[in-house]
């Protein structure tokens, strides 16, 4: 990875607080474009928070986030400018029900971007070509499987042109059998040069796709690295410990 | 120990999956539904048969009540009041008007969005062909006898019909000569003109004949010299063989007078009492008159008959056989129902429901041919939403206008008036619960302090405060709102109270939407005003839906509670007709019955909607998420 380009995402001591619980105690990381940073870490150990910090799904209270060249503050124009270039994907797909797939993909589009109809379906059916389900298209959600519904959840975020990707744990919710047809999208994005963020528990899809594995417990970056180092040399204890129970 | 193992508790299965097969017989089709929903066990049997026996019960009692006793004159005598209340006589066709506009553009959006089902069409046709086939069916059954009552100490009634030729017409005078005839019951038109109406009259006779101490109710003593006559128009005696056409009866003898009518045209039959010997002339005599056609008080009848025949001969003392002074009294056929009952009503609306039906069917093909069409369907909301004040044009008028000239909406009445209310209701209210309910779940205080507190005090008050506080309250605290009109205030307090309610059901719904929706939608750069109303408010409003509706039917039902406030909507002018006329007081549970079938059809039929919109659309899935 081309390590002298400019950062796309800069985290600098990040806080954050549940009340009096400090959730996210001093986060530091760098992503670069077209990078693929895979976040593990048991549960509660706040790397769900952290990526929803990104896009201002929640506001960190301390510490620095620019993404983009563009710092995250309350003003709101700044949060729609920064939401805009980021695509995120969660863990319940979070479609709307009441929208058929393809106004799914193209309501963003078309209400916030302003793009015209037929332009905003032409895109949405390119991407529901990609991700595989193009004769879904006039279907509603529920009528869909899982693994359907997180493809289209991610054409949705496409939809958009983000620069970056944000992924929410995208395959626990899936049934084992779907999981890899998620992941393979996932994977054409990565190697298509998306900047991704992902938080996941799929060891297999870090090691053959992550650029970086980042590591996380109790509110901290623990070990950071390539996946050969943290699959094959982890140096901390805790990641030992973490490995040796999910390898 | 060790386990024994046989061949079968290791298995591979056949490499393709057996193919699928019908359920057994008795799990499907009609016979299938029965056992498992009516019959499944003994006491759903039980229950089952129970609950049938009562309803059948309830339907052939209601049933026979309906067509052999109940006195549906007050509706169909009515229909003008009951539909628009004292809208101007004159100004009517506007209220037509108004519902061609409604009919047409209900059958246009059937046409577009809905279907018809197959039920509802039938339910159509069959009242429709009831409708035409009812008036020829009516004409092949023979008229009612007509009953007179001639009493002592009153100078006779004299009758005037009219008659067609080669009508056979009797005239018989049955004197009550024994107690037993006072207990007669006759089926029959009797006469209600008078300030207490026949039957009351001969009540009376019956209730005290042979009883009281007066020389007239001991039917032993009946003397009675009668003489009747038939006349012609002009008053001359009718000819008949070359003879006058008069029955002279000796005192205290009955008997028939009985011929053929020559010509078509106006009769009076002359009942004479002989005067002279005024201690001598006791007792009650039954008239009854064969042959004769009670004719219609419709307007436009009597204005057709008096074209062909000229205005009925004017007398003294004589009614006319008319429905207005006539009333059908005793057990009915079921021909003379058909004739006597079912006949004048279906006479007063086969034409609107005939012109009714035809513009809707033809609302709905223009409708079902356009389903396609984006364009129509905008051209038809934008003429919903146009309609409305178009129609509240229509009806109120423009001031000086020769055409239109104003109706005061203190007029406005019955059907028209409910309907009205219910409208605006909904229309005013859905918008304003919508606003309450986001603003008790807004973030900013003042706005959530207000919200609620609006909120709980029209939910914590009765309608009928709100009502009257309206009428009575307010213009007190605001001189200005003394000068707008009783209607409009009511339309307000009814809006003000339904939207509080809305406004609850409305956050319930918000409630249920996941925080994950509007985090996708925030997530996607949406603005908050773009998710409450793309994501949230679709949501929240589909799935309260039942509730919403339910809201709305209870509006259109308590859109009577405006009668108490002085305006005469549908139960109101019941109310009015029954207690502003002693010929229909007795006739009240008919009339009430009639508004509640009317109530229920229209509440049936929003439900229905309702029904229809939760399935519609993304409704129709189970929704996963």
């Amino acid at each position: 990875m081309a390590e002298n380009q400019e950062p796309i995402i800069v985290c600098r001591e990040v806080h954050k607080w549940f009340g009096n619980f400090h959730v996210l105690k001093g986060i530091d990381l760098t992503v670069y474009p077209q990078e693929v940073v895979v976040i593990i870490g048991p549960s509660g150990s706040g790397k769900s928070t952290f990526i929803r910090c990104i896009n201002r799904l929640e506001e960190h209270q301390e510490g620095q986030i620019v993404v983009d060249g563009i710092e995250l503050s309350h003003d709101i124009r700044n949060i729609a400018a920064i939401r805009s270039e980021i695509g995120m994907v969660f863990q319940q797909f979070n479609l709307f029900p009441h929208l058929t797939v393809m106004q799914n993909v193209t309501l963003a589009p078309r209400y916030v971007r302003h793009q015209p109809r037929h332009v905003s379906e032409e895109t949405a059916m390119q991407l529901l070509v990609r991700v595989g389900i193009p004769e879904q298209a006039r279907k509603y959600p529920g009528q869909l499987s899982g693994g359907q519904q997180q493809r289209v959840a991610i054409a949705r975020a496409l939809a958009m042109q983000p620069k970056i990707m944000l992924f929410d744990e995208p395959t626990s919710a899936l049934d084992p059998e779907m999981i890899k047809e998620v992941l393979d999208v996932m994977r054409e994005l990565a190697e298509s040069g998306m900047t991704m963020l992902v938080v996941s528990h799929e060891m297999g899809f870090a090691r053959e796709v992550a650029d970086r594995i980042v590591f996380f417990d109790e509110g901290r970056i623990v070990e950071m690295g390539t996946p050969e180092h943290f699959f094959e040399n982890p140096q901390h204890e805790r990641t030992k410990l973490f490995l040796s129970q999910i390898l | 120990m060790a386990r024994m193992y046989s061949d079968t508790d290791f298995y591979v299965a056949a490499p393709e999956p057996p193919e699928s097969r019908r359920p057994p017989r008795t799990s499907v089709g009609w016979l299938g539904w029965l056992r498992h929903n009516l019959f499944s066990s003994a006491l759903n049997s039980a229950i089952t048969v129970v609950t049938a026996v009562l309803t059948i019960l309830f339907a052939w009692e209601f049933l026979r009540w309906s067509m052999r006793s109940a006195q549906w004159g007050i509706v169909f005598n009515n229909l003008r009041l009951i539909t628009s209340g004292q809208y101007d006589k004159g100004e009517i066709w506007r209220v037509e008007l108004t519902a061609g506009i409604l009919v047409f553009l209900i059958g246009l959006s059937m046409g577009l969005w809905g279907r018809i089902t197959r039920t509802f069409s039938a339910v159509v046709l069959v009242i429709l062909a009831f409708m035409l086939l009812i008036p020829l069916v009516g004409s092949q059954i023979p008229d009612p006898s007509v009953y007179h009552l001639i009493q002592p100490r009153k100078s006779p009634t004299d009758v005037i019909f009219l008659g067609y030729e080669g009508d056979k017409v009797t005239f018989t005078v049955d004197p009550l000569t024994d107690v037993a005839d006072a207990d007669q019951t006759f089926a029959g038109y009797q006469e209600s003109a008078s300030r207490t109406d026949w039957s009351t009259r001969a009540r009376e006779v019956k209730d005290n004949v042979g009883k009281v101490d007066d020389p007239a109710m001991k039917p032993e003593n009946y003397n009675l010299a009668l003489t009747l006559r038939l006349l012609e128009e002009s008053g001359a005696v009718l000819e008949h063989d070359g003879h006058p056409t008069e029955l002279i009866l000796a005192a205290g003898k009955g008997g028939t007078l009985s011929l053929t009518l020559p010509d078509d045209g106006w009769y009076v039959l002359e009942v004479v009492r002989d005067d002279e010997i005024n201690d001598e002339n006791l007792g009650f005599a039954w008239l009854k008159i064969d042959g004769v056609t009670v004719l219609s008080n419709l307007e436009s009848d009597t204005k057709a008959r008096d074209e062909k025949y000229g205005s009925p001969p004017k007398r003294e003392r004589a009614i006319l056989v008319q429905d207005k002074n006539y009333r059908f009294e005793g057990t009915r056929t079921l021909g003379e129902f058909v004739s006597v009952q079912v006949l004048p009503l279906v006479r007063r609306i086969v034409l609107p429901a005939v012109v009714g039906v035809v513009l809707f069917a033809n609302a709905f093909l223009i409708g079902r041919l356009g389903k396609r069409e984006k364009r129509l369907k905008r051209v038809s909301l934008a003429a919903w939403a146009l309609s409305f004040p178009i129609i509240l044009f229509i009806l109120y008028g423009v001031s000086g206008s020769s055409v239109l000239p104003v109706v005061p909406t203190s007029v406005w009445g019955g059907l028209l008036l409910t309907i009205l209310l219910t409208v605006v209701g909904i229309g005013a209210s859905f918008p304003l619960g919508i606003l309450l309910a986001l603003g008790r779940r807004s973030h900013l205080p003042a706005v959530k302090w207000i919200c609620t507190l609006f909120i709980e005090v029209l939910r914590g008050v009765p309608l009928i405060t709100i009502l009257f506080m309206a009428k009575l309250i307010v213009p007190f605290f605001w001189a200005p709102l003394s000068d707008l009109d009783l209607t409009v205030r009511m339309m307000i307090g009814l809006t003000l109270f339904t939207a509080a309610y809305l406004a609850e059901n409305i956050r319930g719904g918000l409630q249920i939407v996941p925080q994950g929706q509007v985090e996708a939608a925030r997530a996607l750069g949406m603005s908050s005003v773009l998710i409450t109303a793309l994501i949230v408010l679709p949501q929240a409003l589909r799935a309260v839906i039942p509730a919403i509706v339910g809201q709305f039917i209870s509006l259109f039902k308590d859109t009577s509670l405006v009668a108490l406030v002085g305006l005469f909507e549908l139960a109101g002018i019941v109310d009015l007709i029954v207690s502003g006329s002693n010929v229909y007081r007795p006739y009240q549970r008919e009339a009430y019955i009639f508004i509640a079938i009317i109530y229920f059809m229209i509440s049936y039929g929003m439900s229905d909607i309702s029904r229809r919109l939760e399935t519609s659309g993304a409704g129709s899935i189970r929704r996963s998420m």
